[in-house]
């Protein structure tokens, strides 16, 4: 029987990140995976990643996925790939079908990165093609590059709900509506206002009632919900669409764990079935540990990180790094991990309804209900002040881990401060010198640079924008305010793109001066969709 | 209606392995060498893969990642076969799947009314 | 988990529903409707509705239904879903050919 000092499963970002350590200490270290492409559900992420410099802020999931991969050959690290860890048992046994075989291995220690599954809701016809996973639509959009379909409706506004959204828009899909039965937005604001500003419709304390079709999707019929989530009768509205994405959140795949006798807990806070385990994520079985989703549900940047505390302690465990090293390294990662619990989506407040920012600004319900800050909101965030020039507009309202737009202004003009979840500031003193680099450094995509003195009648706004075909210098379109209605006719007087920000493309258009603080978004036709979408049944 | 994403905004130009042919229910059909069977026939605009054995349900790509194993087809005469993590290959031969035998075993009669109801 | 699962507890009669037709299980298509009459069978526990209906015990090993089939057990036999001990882990994790099952080196 093969013997490893430290054996993974899972090549996902918390495995390899404990593959890294631990190869990086001298471990004979193997990964397994399931798959035939190491990295997890990295390679889907086409997103900007939020958090700090430590936590790969502003770098898209899938550069991070390269860097990983790098990282792990560069340490030595041996991946299996179509290797499914199918049991683990007495004495850190473990078999493995590979390659028409079943091997067994031994591992001095084990790690335990199986990530999570995705949950669903059933509903009439959910079992027809054309509903799927919002990870399936991921899968074929990002990695295969097919589109899932051609009108979409997204159930769930989590985080993944509201991510895979705008990537289906920037696979050319259009997104009919955005539906959740909870009655506040469950992900980040700025995710929601990136959607609403383009027009999609957000239908709160909604959910579906069924699909239609006989072979597969061809249309939705949703109804609103009371406070008990039961639906009310004569509200059902239809939506032509061919895919319904289901993104309702994910559950930890511990079987695993469960098998090789971890004492398990219930955590709904967790998504689930979840190892109980100690501060470096060793279970109640010696030697066995558990290192990202599998051990409750969070975002890929702190899987990244406990991925690397398991390592680290496995390493000191076996004697390969001294006590001295691994308290030093530790403790740096265990403050980089602290500082993304934190804020308004940290684990802590799941489920928690929250009414103040850490500021003690009140937080906006148009923005939970609807999906963007409404007009008479915005000034009470202290990234938004109106001045005479060019100065950047910072729309960010919740208190979330992340501050990549401060270090991307070299003229101290914006200022978040030693607390990541800190809201951004602007400092109206400040000269701004245009470079855009705020803009394009924004995973939120919530920063834009107005200038409500750009000529004799009109104001121009430099907008983010990641969607193909770009516009032209010189196009004639309209403006979309923060709700995606269309206000105003818009000139695009500006297209910049540059490597420094990473395919996001600067938007500036022209508008009249008194829709300087209105005009979010740029379409080059004067429809929107919110009116075509949403009948009566 | 092209369901293929050629030029990305993000992902820029989308690679591809070598253009191969394959067989789906005895009709020659293209796709390229790598990428699984469901997301070829994706492609092609093939929404379902198989009818389920007791209630004769269509079923199609639902997960995509080897899980579900909602989108099970015959693939080379082996039923069962998860298409979504399964590579196209020059020449293989992927059917509808009906229950577990492939459509074209099953008369058109006991389709209609559900095998093995 | 340590509470006793008392079976002569009283749950009502069973009474059919508006969505009992739907599938809960997709693998081996068993119905709400079903698992609801299982628990007015007696079928308290995950592990003894899996073996009375199949539900969850398909290729994909309860990976989709698993959630939706505690909460609609807890619904009807009125136990706290947290309460509900899930379906025992066993290997194989992932549904193996039993030619490669039997072939271990």
């Amino acid at each position: 029987m093969k013997r490893y000092d430290l054996v993974i499963v899972g090549a996902g970002p918390s495995g390899l990140s404990a593959a890294i350590e631990a190869a990086g200490y001298g471990m004979k270290t193997v990964v397994y995976d399931e798959n035939s492409r190491p990295g997890g559900q990295l390679f889907k992420q086409i997103h900007k990643f939020f958090g700090s410099k430590e936590h790969h802020a502003k770098i898209r999931g899938f550069r991070i996925g390269e860097e990983l991969l790098q990282e792990a050959s560069a340490a030595g690290v041996e991946v299996q790939l179509e290797s499914t860890v199918t049991g683990i048992y007495e004495d850190k046994e473990v078999t493995v079908q590979r390659k028409g075989h079943i091997e067994h291995v031994k591992g001095d220690t084990i790690i335990v990165a199986t990530g999570a599954s995705e949950n669903m809701v059933p509903f009439g016809g959910w079992d027809l093609p054309g509903v799927i996973g919002a990870g399936a639509a991921q899968t074929m959009m990002n990695l295969h590059g097919v589109k899932p379909g051609e009108k979409v409706l997204m159930l769930g506004s989590g985080n993944v709900g509201l991510v895979v959204s705008f990537q289906l828009m920037q696979a050319g899909c259009e997104v009919v509506a955005l539906v959740d039965a909870a009655p506040a937005i469950g992900g980040y604001g700025v995710h929601a206002a990136k959607l609403a500003r383009c027009g999609v419709p957000f239908y709160m304390s909604h959910t579906i009632t069924k699909a239609e079709g006989t072979d597969h999707v061809t249309g939705v019929v949703i109804s609103q919900v009371n406070e008990k989530f039961q639906k009310i009768p004569g509200t059902e509205k239809h939506f032509d669409a061919d895919t319904i994405c289901v993104a309702v959140g994910l559950s930890p795949m511990s079987q695993l764990l469960k098998m090789s006798g971890c004492t398990m807990s219930d955590d709904p806070k967790r998504g689930g079935q979840v190892p109980e385990t100690d501060e470096y994520g060793e279970t109640s079985v010696s030697g066995v540990y558990a290192a990202g989703d599998v051990s409750g549900i969070e975002e890929a940047s702190s899987a990244m990180i406990e991925g690397r505390i398991s390592g680290t302690r496995a390493a000191y465990e076996m004697g390969f790094v001294s006590e001295e090293d691994e308290i030093k390294e530790l403790t740096k990662l265990k403050n980089d991990l602290l500082s993304l619990r934190r804020g308004m989506f940290a684990p802590g407040n799941k489920g928690k309804k929250i009414e103040k920012t850490e500021e003690g600004i009140n937080v906006s319900q148009n923005l939970l209900t609807k999906g963007y800050l409404s007009e008479a909101e915005i000034f009470r965030y202290p990234g938004i002040c109106r001045k005479k020039g060019l100065h950047p507009v910072i729309e960010c309202s919740q208190n979330i881990p992340c501050n990549p737009c401060q270090d991307a202004c070299k003229f101290s003009c914006i200022n978040v401060g030693k607390d990541i979840t800190s809201l951004p500031v602007v400092n109206p003193l400040a000269k701004c010198s245009g470079c855009g680099m705020c803009v394009a450094s924004c995973s939120g995509q919530a920063i834009f640079l107005v200038d409500e003195d750009y000529d004799e009648t009109g104001a121009s706004v430099t907008l983010p924008y990641e969607f193909f075909p770009l516009p032209r210098v010189g196009d004639q379109g309209y403006a979309r305010n923060r709700a995606g209605e269309i206000v105003c006719k818009a000139e695009v007087i500006s297209v910049k793109s540059s490597p420094a920000y990473d395919r996001t493309n600067l938007l500036t258009i022209r508008v009249p001066k008194d829709m300087a603080m209105k005009a979010r978004f740029y379409a080059d036709r004067a429809e929107t969709k919110a009116e075509t979408a949403g009948g009566a049944v | 209606m092209e369901r293929r994403i050629t030029e990305h905004p993000i992902l820029g130009t989308i690679e591809k392995g070598r253009k191969v042919s394959f067989t789906y229910d005895g009709k020659t059909v293209e796709g390229y060498e790598g990428e699984p069977v469901a997301e070829a026939l994706k492609a092609l605009g093939v929404m379902v893969h198989r009818y389920t054995t007791k209630k004769h349900r269509p079923r199609g790509i639902f997960c995509a990642i080897g899980r579900c194993t909602d989108c099970v087809m015959v693939v080379d005469g082996v039923p069962n076969t998860r298409t979504c993590i399964t590579s196209v290959r020059e020449g293989m031969t992927v059917e509808t799947q009906v229950g577990v035998v492939p459509a074209s075993q099953v008369k058109d009669t006991v389709l209609k009314g559900g095998i093995m109801a | 988990m340590n509470e006793v699962n008392d079976r002569s507890r009283d749950i009502g009669p069973f009474i059919p529903g508006p969505d009992d037709d739907m599938i809960i299980c997709r693998c081996e298509e068993i119905t709400r409707g079903e698992i609801r009459r299982a628990v007015h069978d007696g079928m308290f526990t995950i592990t003894e509705i899996r073996r009375y209906l199949r539900c969850g015990m398909g290729l994909c090993q309860g990976q989709t239904c698993a959630k939706l089939v505690k909460s609609i057990v807890a619904g009807e036999s009125g136990a706290a879903p947290g309460t509900l001990e899930p379906a025992t882990s066993r290997a194989p994790m992932r549904p193996v050919e039993m030619q490669i099952l039997a072939d271990e080196m």
